[in-house]
C-alpha cells in the first residue's frame, strides 16, 4: 500500500508538468486548429533564459518569472510575425513553420548558452535535501519538491481556469474556440485573441520547463524532447481542445508512467522495464483510449459536413 | 421597377449600401448592390438560393473583403474590420444561428454583450430571458442541447445584448417548423414595434418576409432587381410570380 | 499568353524525355566523376527522397498524416539487417520480406488511422516513432547478443563488371539507389493516374462524398498506409546496405520530421515534389553542416558552434513564406506563365456518374 501512494504522488508531480505543457498545447489548439511542434523547445529556450537570469545573480524564482514574461512576447511576436502570415499561405505552412521553430530554438539553444549540450546546473525551487520529505502512512514519503511543484502547478491551472471561465478574455477565448465566425460577429478582435493565445502558451511551457529543470537539478538540450512528447500525448488522451481533458491526461499519464516505471521493478527486482517501456504502455493505452473516443476523453466531436 | 433603391418613407437612411461588391476569391459574387434601411423600419431582403443574401451580410458585418459604399448613421464602415462594426451598434445573426454551442446558454448571452462593459449586462440578459422564458428554463444548458427554435432565439438574444440599432437575420427561419417560424416573426415585429429597432432581414419565404416589411429589395445573382415597400412589390407581377408563385 | 501543351500530345512527349535523358545523363556523369563519399551521399539523399516519397502517397494524396514512417524505415532496415545477418538470407530476398513487414505494420497501423483524424493521428503515429527505438533496443538485443546490429554488405553482381572494393561497391550502391528512387516514383505515379488515385484524393478531400460516391474508406485508407508503409520499407532496407552498423538511434522521430520537411519543402500532393524536396534538404543541410562553421561573417555566438542547424531551422521558415506550397508547386507557378500542360479529358469514370445530389441535407426540423 505505501509504496503505490508513493508511486501516485510521484507520479502526479511529474504528470502535473505534463499536464502544464499540455495546457500550452490546448490553449493554442483550441484557438488555430495548430499543433505547436515547438511548444517543448521554445519552453527550453525559456529555461535557459530563467538560468541566464539566475546565473547574473537574480533569485530563482524571480528569474523564472521575468522568464515567463518574455517567452509572454516571443509568443505573441512569433503569432503575429509567423503564424498569422503562414496561416493565410498553405494549410501546411504553419506544420512547417512550427517543425523550422523547432530545429532553430534548440539550435538557438545550443548556441547562445555554453555548455547547454551537456546541461547546465539548475538550482532548486524547493527545499530538496534527503531529509526533506513528509512521512505518510504506509511508510510511504512524500518529497517537498514533489509536494511543491504539483502545488505550483494546481495553483497556475486554477487561474488559468479562473481566466478562461470568470475573466471576459477568458469568454473571448471560449467563443473564438467554439466559433470563430461568430466570435467575430460578436466582436471579438479574433487576431488579438490568437496572439494571446500564442503568448499565454509560450509563458505557460516556460514555467513548466523550469520546473522539469527544477526537478532535475540540470537543463540540457534535451530536456524538454521527452516532456514534450509526454505532453503531446497528454493532450491527445484529454482531447485537444479541452484545458480540463489536458489537466485530466497529464495527471494520468504521469501516474501510469510511475507504475509501470516502479512496480515490475519492485515485483522481480529487475529493470527490464524501464522508463522507456513505461512510455511505451502510457502509449498503448492512449491509443485504447481514442479508439474508443477518437477525439479523447473530454475532446467535443464536431459533426463533419458533406 | 428601377434598380435604383427608393426608400419606404423618405428618412434619412440609417444603413446606405451604395455599389457594394463582393466575393470570395476570384469569384465575384455581388455586383454593385444598392440598398438602404432606414432608422426604425424593417427591411427584407427577397432571393433564391445562391443569389447572394449571405454574402450580402457578410459584407456590411466585415466578414469578408468588399469594395464599394457603407455608412452606418452617416459614417463610412466600407473599410472597418467586425468588432468594430459591431461597436458602430449592428449585429448579426448568421446564417445557420451561429450559437456558441458549447458555452451555456447565458454565457452565449454573455458572449453577445462582449463590446459592452458595464454592470446592467446582467439586467439585460434577465430582460431577454423575460422576453424568452425559454432560454431561462436552460441558462445553465449548453447550447448545443437546445432546439432549433430554441436556438434561433437564443442566436437573437445574443446578437441583442449588444445593444445594435441594427439587427441583421440572415434566413431565420432556414430549418424551422412553420409555427415556429411564425412564432418568430411575431417576436421580431414586436421588437421593431415596441423598441423601435431597425431590422434587415433576409429571406427566401416571400409570404413571411412581406408580411412584416416595410421595405423590400429583390436580389437576384448579386444586385438588386426590384425595391419598394411591401405593397408594391406584392403586387409587381414579375416578383409576385417569381417568389410568391401566384 | 502561356503556350499550351496537351497532355500525352508528341509534343509533351518530346519534353518529357528531354528531361528524363536529362536526369539520366546527370546521374551518369556523377557516377563517372565522383568520390565515393559524394556517390554515398547521393545514396543517402536517394534514401531521403523514397521515404518521402511514400509519406507522399499517404499524406499528399490521401490526405492521412503519419509522424511514424521513420519506424518502418527502422524496421525494414532491422528485418533486412537481422536476416541476413542471423538468418544468412540473400540480401535481396531481404527487400521483398522487409517490404511485406512493413506492408503488416501498415495495413495495422492503418486500422486506428480509421478512427483518428488530423492531429489525432499526427500524435498517435508520433507515439510509434517513439517507441520503436526502445522497442528494437529491448527486443532485439536480446535475441542478437550484440549492442549493435550490422547492415548487410550487398556484393555487385557479376554482369555489372564491378569488382568488390569500396568504390565499386559504392559505384553499385549508388546505381542501385537510383534505380530504387525510380521504380518507387513510378509505383507512386501509376497509383496516382489510375483510377485509385482519384479515389485517394476524393477520400482526402471529402471522405463523407468519397463514402457516398461508392469509395470504400476502410479499404482505401488502410491499404494506402500499407502501401506507403511497403514503400518507407524499401528507404529503410537502402539504408541497411548502406551503413556498416544499424543503430536504433538512426531511425527516430527526428528522421520522421526529416521525410515531412522534405516533402512539405518540394511540394505535398505533386509527383516531383518529394523527390525535389528530399534533394534539397539533404544537400542544404550538407552544405550548411560543412561550411557554416567557416563563415566568420556571422554576428556574435553566431560565427560559433552548431550554427549549422539553426540556420536550417530559419532557412525553412523562409523558405515557407517564399514557396508556402514547396518548390514544385513555385516552379510550376513560374512555369504556368510559360506554358501549360492541358490534362487529358478522363475516360468514362465509374466514380462520377453517382451524383451527389442524392445525398438528403441533414437540415433538421426540430424544434
Ligand atoms: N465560402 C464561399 N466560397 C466560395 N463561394 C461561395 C462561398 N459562399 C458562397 N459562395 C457562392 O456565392 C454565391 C452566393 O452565395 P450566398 O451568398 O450564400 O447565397 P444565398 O445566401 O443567397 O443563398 C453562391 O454561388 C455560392 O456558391
Ligand atoms: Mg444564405
Amino acid at each position: 500500500m505505501g509504496h503505490l501512494l508513493q508511486y501516485v504522488l510521484n507520479g502526479l508531480a511529474r504528470g502535473s508538468i505534463y499536464s502544464l505543457i499540455a495546457l500550452g498545447l490546448v490553449v493554442i489548439y483550441r484557438g488555430t486548429g495548430h499543433l505547436n511542434f515547438a511548444q517543448g523547445e521554445m519552453a527550453l529556450f525559456a529555461t535557459f533564459g530563467a538560468w541566464w537570469i539566475n546565473d547574473h545573480g537574480v533569485p530563482l524564482w524571480l528569474a523564472i518569472m521575468i522568464a515567463a514574461g518574455g517567452a509572454f512576447v516571443v509568443g505573441g511576436v512569433i503569432e503575429f510575425g509567423l503564424i498569422r502570415p503562414a496561416g493565410k499561405k498553405s494549410p501546411f505552412a504553419v506544420v512547417v513553420i512550427t517543425i523550422g521553430l523547432f530545429q532553430a530554438f534548440n539550435s538557438l539553444s545550443g548556441l547562445l548558452f555554453k555548455g547547454a549540450a551537456t546541461g547546465l546546473p539548475f538550482g532548486t525551487l524547493f527545499p530538496n535535501k534527503p531529509t526533506d520529505f513528509f512521512r505518510l502512512p504506509g511508510g510511504a514519503i512524500w518529497r517537498y519538491e514533489y509536494v511543491g511543484v504539483l502545488v505550483t502547478v494546481l495553483v497556475i491551472t486554477a487561474l488559468l481556469f479562473l481566466l478562461f471561465q470568470k475573466t471576459k478574455v477568458g469568454l473571448a477565448m471560449r467563443m473564438v474556440a467554439n466559433n470563430p465566425d461568430s466570435a467575430k460577429l460578436a466582436g471579438v478582435p479574433t487576431n488579438k485573441i490568437l496572439m494571446l493565445s500564442w503568448a499565454l502558451s509560450a509563458s505557460i511551457g516556460a514555467i513548466g520547463g523550469c520546473l522539469v529543470a527544477g526537478i532535475n537539478a540540470n537543463v540540457n538540450l534535451g530536456t524538454m524532447f521527452g516532456v514534450f512528447l509526454l505532453a503531446s500525448a497528454a493532450a491527445t488522451l484529454g482531447g485537444l481542445d479541452s484545458p480540463l481533458g489536458a489537466v485530466v491526461g497529464g495527471l494520468s499519464l504521469g501516474v501510469i508512467e510511475s507504475l509501470v516505471t516502479n512496480y515490475p521493478k519492485s515485483w522481480w527486482g529487475s529493470t527490464y522495464i524501464g522508463a522507456d517501456t513505461a512510455i511505451a504502455v502510457a502509449f498503448l493505452i492512449i491509443l485504447v483510449v481514442l479508439l474508443v473516443r477518437p477525439s479523447g476523453l473530454f475532446g467535443s466531436t464536431r459533426v463533419e459536413r458533406v | 421597377m428601377s434598380p435604383e433603391p427608393t426608400n419606404a418613407n423618405g428618412v434619412a437612411p440609417l444603413l446606405d449600401v451604395r455599389g457594394l461588391t463582393a466575393g470570395y476569391g476570384q469569384v465575384q459574387v455581388l455586383q454593385g448592390l444598392n440598398l438602404r434601411v432606414a432608422q426604425g423600419e424593417v427591411a427584407v431582403i427577397l432571393g433564391a438560393n445562391g443569389a447572394g443574401k449571405t454574402t450580402t451580410m457578410r459584407a456590411i458585418s466585415g466578414m469578408i473583403a468588399r469594395k464599394g459604399a457603407i455608412t452606418f448613421s452617416g459614417d463610412p464602415m466600407a473599410k472597418r474590420s467586425p468588432d468594430e462594426i459591431v461597436r458602430m451598434g449592428i449585429a448579426q445573426v448568421p446564417q445557420g444561428r451561429g450559437t456558441f454551442t458549447d458555452l451555456t446558454v447565458e454565457d452565449n448571452l454573455r458572449a453577445g454583450a462582449f463590446v459592452r462593459k458595464g454592470a446592467d449586462i446582467e439586467a439585460d440578459i434577465q430582460e431577454w430571458f423575460d422576453v424568452f422564458p425559454r432560454l431561462r428554463e436552460r441558462r445553465e444548458q449548453k447550447a448545443g442541447s437546445l432546439s432549433g427554435g430554441e436556438q434561433q432565439m437564443l442566436a437573437i438574444a445574443r446578437a441583442l445584448m449588444s445593444r445594435p440599432k441594427l439587427l441583421l437575420c440572415d434566413e431565420p427561419s432556414l430549418g424551422l417548423a412553420p409555427i415556429i417560424t411564425q412564432e418568430l416573426f411575431a417576436v421580431l415585429q414586436r421588437l421593431n414595434a415596441e423598441r423601435g429597432l431597425s431590422i434587415l432581414i433576409v429571406e427566401q419565404n416571400a409570404n413571411l418576409a412581406l408580411g412584416i416589411a416595410h421595405s423590400v429589395f429583390v436580389l437576384e445573382t448579386g444586385a438588386i432587381v426590384a425595391s419598394g415597400t411591401a405593397e408594391e412589390i406584392s403586387n409587381n407581377d414579375a416578383v409576385r410570380k417569381a417568389y410568391l408563385g401566384y | 499568353m502561356p503556350f499550351h501543351i496537351r497532355e500525352s500530345s508528341p509534343l509533351h512527349w518530346v519534353l518529357r524525355i528531354i528531361s528524363v535523358s536529362a536526369l539520366a545523363a546527370l546521374a551518369v556523369y556523377i557516377a563517372s566523376d565522383s568520390a565515393p563519399s559524394t556517390l554515398g551521399k547521393i545514396t543517402e539523399a536517394c534514401t531521403l527522397a523514397i521515404a518521402a516519397v511514400s509519406l507522399n502517397l499517404l499524406l499528399g494524396f490521401n490526405g492521412q498524416i503519419s509522424l511514424g514512417h521513420s519506424t518502418f524505415v527502422g524496421l525494414a532496415a532491422f528485418t533486412a539487417g537481422y536476416s541476413v545477418n542471423a538468418w544468412h538470407w540473400n540480401p535481396w530476398v531481404s527487400l521483398g520480406v522487409a517490404c511485406l513487414v512493413c506492408f503488416v505494420l501498415g495495413l495495422i497501423l492503418g486500422l486506428p488511422a480509421l478512427r483518428l483524424k488530423g492531429p489525432y493521428l499526427a500524435l498517435v503515429t508520433l507515439a510509434v516513432a517513439f517507441v520503436w527505438p526502445t522497442v528494437a533496443r529491448k527486443f532485439l538485443d536480446q535475441t542478437v547478443k550484440a549492442s549493435t546490429l550490422k547492415g548487410m554488405r550487398l556484393r555487385p553482381p557479376t554482369w555489372t563488371g564491378l569488382s568488390n572494393n569500396r568504390t565499386d561497391r559504392a559505384l553499385f550502391l549508388f546505381w542501385l539507389a537510383i534505380v530504387l528512387l525510380v521504380v518507387t516514383y513510378v509505383i507512386v505515379r501509376n497509383i496516382r493516374k489510375s483510377r485509385i488515385g482519384r479515389s485517394l484524393v476524393a477520400v482526402r478531400d471529402n471522405e463523407t462524398a468519397a463514402a457516398v460516391m461508392g469509395v470504400n474508406l476502410a479499404i482505401t485508407k488502410t491499404v494506402t498506409f500499407g502501401i506507403s508503409a511497403a514503400l518507407a520499407g524499401v528507404a529503410g532496407w537502402l539504408a541497411a546496405a548502406q551503413l556498416a552498423t544499424l543503430d536504433e538511434n538512426s531511425f527516430t522521430i527526428l528522421s520522421s520530421i526529416k521525410y515531412l520537411l522534405a516533402l512539405f519543402l518540394g511540394g505535398a500532393a505533386t509527383l516531383a515534389g518529394p523527390v525535389v524536396g528530399a534533394f534539397s534538404y539533404f544537400f542544404a543541410d550538407d552544405l550548411l553542416k560543412t561550411n557554416a562553421t567557416k563563415w566568420d561573417f556571422l554576428p556574435g555566438p553566431l560565427s560559433k558552434g552548431p550554427v549549422a542547424s539553426f540556420l536550417l531551422g530559419v532557412l525553412v521558415i523562409v523558405f515557407v513564406f517564399i514557396a508556402p506550397y514547396g518548390l514544385v508547386g513555385f516552379i510550376k507557378l513560374q512555369a504556368r506563365r510559360v506554358a501549360v500542360v492541358i490534362p487529358r479529358p478522363l475516360r468514362a469514370a465509374p466514380l462520377a456518374t453517382e451524383s451527389t445530389e442524392h445525398i438528403s441535407p441533414a437540415v433538421a426540423g426540430e424544434i
